[in-house]
């Protein structure tokens, strides 16, 4: 079974790299890191089963508060992982429902940010997050 | 006497355009009181930030301007500092600018005919709606798109701002055997955009046709994209360097973006129907056909059939991309030496919505003194309000709601960048009551 984490995030955006930290710091599992969420990513999962896809999360909970998502169950909600680039992670995995591109299996893991201005260091609470996500993905 | 009533029609938002844009509309009954295409983005300052730099940032600075279109900006900048320098590149360097640029044209409009546009012509609020109803042609789009991606990815290192372009040519030159791998796809994807243009000439149009003034590259030679003089169907035959001669740039207050017109005629439009009504007869034979195919005459100006127009664009890219990797040899240095110290450049290529002019004043020192960028969205959007003032008598009998969905379909047919001229699209429509 090919399991792969793909991490989303921009890296001059301090806590929104969190997606990208984790998918740097995996040591089990196939990683790639985006810049960018959109319709490609339906390329990029094509023949795995498992896929963990890791991206910041703005919806208001604490900084470094860690949530899962499934979207086979139901859709993620567009507001909390928007992008500033037009089509964010909720639009690429609705397409990808659309067209039955969906992998068998699909988990997301939101980081909640607190600061996303310019800069390339995290907040340490999202730093410790990226470490606890990335633990949990090698021994899963 | 009939009462009469205005009506104001706003779209705050603008849906499926790159960027923040806004509409606005007052009408008394079928006139016009007030139209404005609003661009909110804010200004991005690029101009000034490239001040000071070095003359060989500006294409790495200049590409950040744009995710869909980094190479026409990477092309515009290295076009103006070789200008500067008195040096042309030619033979293969330039045809592998060409076939990156062609990269470029398939995966914008691939984008833009697939899932900004089409939605419109067939009902739908997104292209998520329509895969459930078309998943074959938005399967077809995604892997046009991918075939566009892996140009730029072999050749300029990735798909979005490329890292591989360099003033004076590249920094690494492919082998012709990295560039045969992309021949499989791009034969399936000549078929797939001669299918594509079948596919939308079916597409309901509007009927609606203006006398526009098409400002285009144009080249002897060839189809232009990467190089030309500037020509129009009103008479206009320019080296790049005059271009500050005849267009003029103004300001107005409810767009961050300034308004380009011809200073003699005002309103012009740049993009892939200007391209096509002045240069078809050098487009590639199966991009020909596709557009004969498609019932396009050797001009359009159904601004609503720009749709087909890129079909066939992205034919033609295709099966010159194929030329050109077919007539490749390695060049055996990857760039030629530019020195454009002391002088001022000026430089334009085709980038996928319409010419991109750029002009640099270079120090001694090879610092860039002062940029002048006018992208092709600030170009159009004189012929955008046009466009929409010209379309709203005939149809003013329409509920808001289908005026406001074929008000924001006629915005799309320029597929506007907002984010170069500036960034997102917002319509109002206002309809009031007489006397009021």
């Amino acid at each position: 079974m090919k399991r792969l984490v793909i991490g989303l995030g921009n890296p001059y955006r301090r806590d929104d790299a969190a997606g990208l930290e984790v998918a740097r710091r995996v040591r089990t599992v196939e990683a790639h890191q985006r810049m960018t969420s959109s319709y490609e990513l339906i390329d990029l999962w094509e023949g795995a089963d498992d896929v963990i896809i890791v991206d910041a999360t703005r919806s208001g909970a604490p900084a470094g508060t860690v949530r899962h998502f499934h979207p086979l169950q139901e859709a993620l909600p567009n507001r909390a992982f928007s992008s500033t680039h037009a089509i964010g992670i909720a639009e690429t995995i609705e397409m990808a429902r659309q067209l039955n591109r969906l992998p068998a299996q699909i988990v997301v893991y939101g980081i909640e940010t607190g600061d996303i201005t310019a800069g390339t260091t995290m907040s340490p609470v999202v730093e410790q997050a990226v470490m606890r996500v990335a633990e949990e993905i090698d021994h899963a | 006497m009939p009462m009469s009533a205005d009506r104001e029609i706003a779209v705050d938002y603008l849906a499926r355009v790159e960027g923040e844009g806004a509409m606005y509309l007052k009408l008394r009954d079928d006139e016009v009181i007030d139209l404005k295409f609003k661009i909110f983005e804010p200004p991005r300052f690029f101009e000034a930030f490239l001040r000071g730099r070095k003359f060989s940032e500006a294409p790495d600075i200049t590409a950040r301007i744009c995710g869909i279109c980094p190479i026409a900006y990477q092309m515009s900048s290295c076009n103006a500092m070789e200008h500067a320098a008195g040096v042309h590149v030619a033979g293969q360097l330039a045809a592998l600018r060409r076939l990156i640029y062609c990269g470029e044209w398939i995966e914008s409009h691939a984008l833009h005919v697939y899932f900004l546009h089409a939605p419109d012509f067939l009902g739908y609020n997104s292209a998520i709606d329509m895969a459930k109803d078309f998943p074959e042609q938005v399967q077809m789009g995604l892997r046009l798109k991918k075939v566009g991606n892996q140009i730029m990815i072999l050749l300029g290192g990735r798909e979005i701002h490329p890292i591989n372009l360099r003033v004076g040519g590249f920094y690494r030159v492919p082998t012709k055997r990295e560039l045969e791998s992309l021949v499989p796809e791009l034969e399936w994807a000549l078929d797939a955009a001669v299918n594509t243009a079948r596919w939308v000439a079916e597409f309901p149009f509007p009927e609606f046709e203006r006398d526009y003034e098409f400002v285009a590259l144009q080249h002897p030679e060839e189809y232009a994209i990467h190089q030309g003089r500037i020509v129009s169907n009103g008479g206009l035959d320019i080296a790049v360097d005059e271009w500050e001669e005849h267009f003029e740039e103004t300001q107005v207050e409810w767009s961050n973006a300034l308004h380009a017109r011809l200073r003699e005629r005002g309103s012009y439009h740049v993009g892939p129907m200007a391209r096509y009504s002045l240069n078809s007869d050098q487009l590639t034979p199966t991009a020909k056909r596709a557009a004969e195919d498609a019932g396009l005459g050797p001009v359009c100006t159904n601004p609503f059939r720009s749709i087909v127009v890129r079909a066939v664009e992205i034919a033609f890219a295709c099966e010159e991309a194929l030329r050109l990797i077919d007539a490749y040899e390695r060049p055996t240095e990857p760039f030629v030496p530019v020195e454009p110290n002391g002088r001022v450049g000026y430089g334009a290529s085709e980038a996928p919505r319409g010419i991109l002019y750029h002009r640099y004043e270079v120090d001694e020192e090879g610092l860039i003194a002062d940029a002048h960028i006018v992208p092709p969205t600030s170009q159009n959007q004189l012929s955008i309000e046009d466009d929409l003032k010209a379309y709203v008598p005939g149809h003013a009998h329409l509920s808001d709601e289908q005026l406001q969905w074929q008000l924001e379909q006629a915005i799309r047919n320029y597929d506007p960048c907002i984010s170069c001229a500036t960034h997102f699209l917002d319509l109002t429509v206002e309809r009031d009551a007489a006397g009021s």
